[in-house]
């Protein structure tokens, strides 16, 4: 009698239990869909938004559960045959386990923490991503976006989540910019990781480094993205070795830029210069506000060919975040480059200053070195022109790589060329050699080079490190800037 | 052979919806231990002890209630059924800290037990501790998967942390007080897991149910009307009404069939009045609650809600002259939870409309 009764019981109870795997089936396949969506619009990002998202859930009608890397396989091999390459040059990858684990060594620890729970939500896993997800927000309290996915897992637990920071109307309402800044952040970071530089590519911009600068930063303000770079050329005695560069990708991190964005033009205008800086100075965070975490690496803007563009305006660094915020908006500072705390300070760690190049480009495009190389024998035979012109002493052919818009701290040619003259005239004609050559190429409506090397007099171990701007006028390379460094 | 009978009665009502087998012999085996350790001559007087607490209880005489359940524990330390007892007493006197010892304790020493569990995650939550009233609601579902209070409380704690975990996020201010969400509190150890529901083991008389059962194995019982409580199957109760019309007992069907719908219909548009007007006035609230307690506790489920929706299917009715009772499979949602069970309503009729005496779930 008591087993028949437990048995009626019983069956009341299967019924809930399968209920209840409904449930989880249902909701973790939706949430698990709002990634798929979320990677597959990342995925058609460069053209025909709308039909991404379409084709998105197209695939979600019909494929199985968790067969994220299925549905992207079948949307990238449509994307090949419609989409033309990216001009960045970026592969754009499914993001496979295998995938994320090449490249989480280069995350900071919080994003690939973030993105591991991503993957586990794409899988269906989600009592294990929230279980990540309790400890991401557990370490890293002030960590917006991982609260709003883990807001996401606690309600799956509950009821279905139909998007990413799916939180109830009153709290969207109340703060509607918050919410899509949140997920603005979330795809930008995803679709780092899903479009990566192809191994052993460049930004454009290092045509080449010398070993001094051991390390180099990009910044992409499309992607929100800074890459860190670690220079493995090694020294070279000689030139006529080889120059090309040879970066090894390092650090990945997340970063924001100015409120309104890039392209600083004016002082006050919370705008991130676009160009070519080096880092000048480190500033210490006891000396700071909260506001900038925990320290500051300011950059040479406005550099000079800023100066030639009129653009106004200081004080723009790389800097951390304050207590209260993990990561910034991705348009969130007055034109400072801002950066979570840890990946802060491995930049402190990391980077030398002075010698080590930040491009801020409003988008990478990547190639591989010996692509630039034809750029930068080009530019290397006027360099040599010039060093020629130099060591003899040939003054009237030696002013003639220099710009009729040149200007040395308000001093234009006229004022600055006498000075180059007595210099010759003292030293006589000498053989100069160009060591340790750095060229930077900044390409916008102007069609730049930063060069910096040390020029050493024959006979002498140590000389001078001279900055050179360059700029291409009338099919001609001149000088608008130049001077000593260091 | 009532006694055992009797004992592990009143632990089927916390182990019924347990499915997996070794969750079902591991509760078996508490039930031996407790019939081992009380001894079959013990029990009845247990149970009047038992009873004679829950009244002071309902009764709202906390302190003699408390001073009942400690005489008895001076006897009987280990007791799981008065120590939870006592808990509930000290929830309801509002001495938190206590009753989160009382109950803890019984988590250590009883952890195969979900109840205890429950009732500390009622007393987490309402010190805004929603993560540790997560907790004990993860390991009260661990115990027993399928009971339907524990996930329901535990819905309503996961939309809180999710709504903090959402305010973090979005930089709202999270300190709001006002919605803290009211989770129910389990009133006897042993009862059946019914939001609404079965007679607590005081309530019930035990000897009832073994009482009965033979007359159901009986064929056309002449009345149960006592036995009522017992559930007879529905086959067996259907040769009983014979001497009734078959049209009035068609049209009593349909009465039923569309009060139960009403109410369903009620609940999903959160109209508050047609849903307590579906409860006759004599209906027993579950767990031996106040009718008033109940309503408002109904009202703290129901009104907040953005969004219910209560769905009646295999719905199968059986009337006997006034009294009636519908069985369905109901299937409720809203914006916080989703979930499926078994629902009983026992009806009367008042008047020309059928109101609700009783309401369980899961049989």
């Amino acid at each position: 009698m008591a087993g028949r009764r437990m048995g009626q019981r019983g069956h009341a109870g299967v019924a809930a239990g399968q209920q209840g795997q409904g449930m989880s089936r249902r909701t973790t396949w939706v949430l698990g869909a709002v990634v798929v969506a979320a990677l597959l619009a990342v995925w058609v990002n460069s053209a025909r938004q709308d039909r991404g998202l379409s084709g998105a859930s197209d695939s979600i009608d019909t494929a199985e559960p968790s067969l994220l890397n299925q549905a992207m396989a079948r949307v990238q091999d449509t994307a090949r045959s419609q989409l033309p390459a990216s001009p960045s040059g970026l592969q754009t990858n499914s993001l496979t386990p295998a995938r994320l684990d090449e490249v989480k060594p280069m995350l900071g620890q919080a994003e690939a923490r973030l993105i591991g729970i991503y993957q586990l939500i794409s899988q269906g896993r989600h009592r294990d991503a929230l279980v990540l997800a309790d400890q991401l927000v557990k370490d890293h309290p002030n960590f917006q976006l991982a609260h709003l996915v883990h807001g996401d897992l606690l309600s799956l637990q509950a009821r279905p989540v139909r998007q990413l920071g799916d939180v109830p109307d009153t709290k969207a309402l109340a703060a509607s910019q918050q919410l899509s800044t949140l997920r603005e952040e979330s795809r930008r970071r995803l679709l780092a990781l899903t479009e990566r530089p192809p191994a052993g590519s460049i930004p454009t911009q290092f045509l080449t480094l010398a070993p001094q600068s051991r390390h180099a930063i990009a910044i992409d303000a499309s992607r929100s993205r800074l890459y860190l770079f670690e220079n493995l050329n090694p020294a070279r005695s000689s030139p006529g070795d080889n120059r090309q560069p040879n970066l090894k990708l390092v650090g990945d991190f997340y970063m924001s830029v100015g409120l309104s964005g890039i392209e600083k033009a004016v002082e006050g205008d919370k705008r991130t210069p676009l160009g070519v800086y080096y880092i000048t100075s480190t500033l210490n965070p006891a000396d700071l506000p909260d506001l900038y975490g925990v320290g500051a690496l300011p950059i040479n803007y406005p550099n000079p060919l800023d100066v030639q563009r009129g653009k106004t305006g200081s004080g723009i660094w790389l800097h951390g975040t304050p207590s209260d915020q993990f990561v910034r908006a991705p348009q969130a500072s007055d034109g400072c480059v801002v950066l979570s705390n840890p990946d802060l300070e491995r930049l402190l760690r990391t980077v030398q200053i002075r010698t080590t190049p930040v491009v801020i480009a409003p988008e990478l495009q990547w190639v591989q070195p010996d692509a630039l190389s034809q750029d930068l024998a080009q530019f290397e035979g006027v360099l040599e022109a010039w060093r020629r012109s130099r060591s003899e002493g040939n003054l009237a052919e030696l002013k003639g790589f220099y710009s009729s818009r040149f200007s040395n701290q308000g001093r234009d040619l006229a004022q600055w060329w006498p000075r180059v003259e007595n210099e010759l005239r003292s030293t006589g004609p000498r053989q100069l050699a160009i060591k340790d050559l750095s060229v930077l190429r900044w390409n916008d409506t102007d069609d730049t080079r930063v060069v910096t090397f040390g020029e050493v007099a024959a006979g002498q171990n140590r000389g001078v490190t001279k900055r050179q701007y360059w700029i291409r006028e009338n099919d001609r390379w001149t000088i608008f800037f130049e001077g000593n460094i260091g | 052979m009532s006694h055992p009978v009797n004992l592990s009665t009143t632990l089927r009502g916390a182990a019924s919806p347990v499915v997996r087998s070794g969750m079902a012999s591991r509760l078996r085996c508490l039930a031996v231990a407790v019939a081992v350790g009380l001894g079959t001559s013990m029990a009845l007087a247990q149970t009047e002890d038992y009873a004679e607490v829950n009244r002071l209880l309902r009764s709202g005489q906390l302190a003699e209630a408390l001073a009942k359940a400690d005489q008895y524990l001076v006897g009987k330390a280990r007791d799981p059924q008065m120590r939870f007892l006592k808990g509930v007493i000290l929830t309801e006197s509002g001495k938190t800290q206590d009753a989160i010892a009382t109950f803890s304790k019984l988590t250590e020493d009883y952890p195969e037990l979900p109840e205890p569990y429950n009732n500390l995650a009622v007393l987490y939550a309402g010190q805004s501790q929603f993560d540790k009233a997560r907790a004990a609601l993860e390991m009260a579902i661990r115990t027993n998967p399928s009971y339907a209070t524990a996930h329901e409380n535990l819905g309503d704690v996961y939309a809180k942390l999710a709504s903090q975990a959402y305010s973090k996020a979005l930089q709202l201010d999270g300190t709001n007080p006002a919605v803290a969400p009211k989770l129910s509190l389990i009133r006897n150890l042993f009862a059946a897991d019914t939001r609404a529901g079965a007679a607590s083991v005081a309530a019930a008389p035990a000897p009832a149910p073994a009482a009965a059962k033979p007359a159901v194995s009986a064929p056309a019982a002449p009345a149960a009307p006592v036995a009522a409580v017992t559930k007879p199957a529905a086959p067996a109760a259907a040769p009983a009404p014979a001497p009734a019309t078959p049209a009035v007992a068609a049209d009593a069907q349909r009465e039923v069939e569309a009060a139960v719908r009403t109410w369903a219909g009620a609940w999903s548009s959160r109209d508050m009045n047609g849903y307590l007007g579906a409860y006759a006035s004599n209906f027993a609230p579950p767990g031996g609650q106040a009718r008033k307690a109940w309503e408002s506790d109904r009202r703290a489920r129901i009104e907040p809600r953005t969004r219910i929706g209560v769905d009646v299917s295999n719905l199968e009715v059986t009337v006997e002259g006034d009294k009636a009772t519908a069985r369905f499979r109901q299937d409720y949602t809203s914006d916080t939870l989703n979930v499926t069970s078994r629902k009983t309503l026992d009806m009367v009729k008042s008047g020309n409309r059928w109101l609700i005496v009783r309401e369980s779930t899961g049989s």
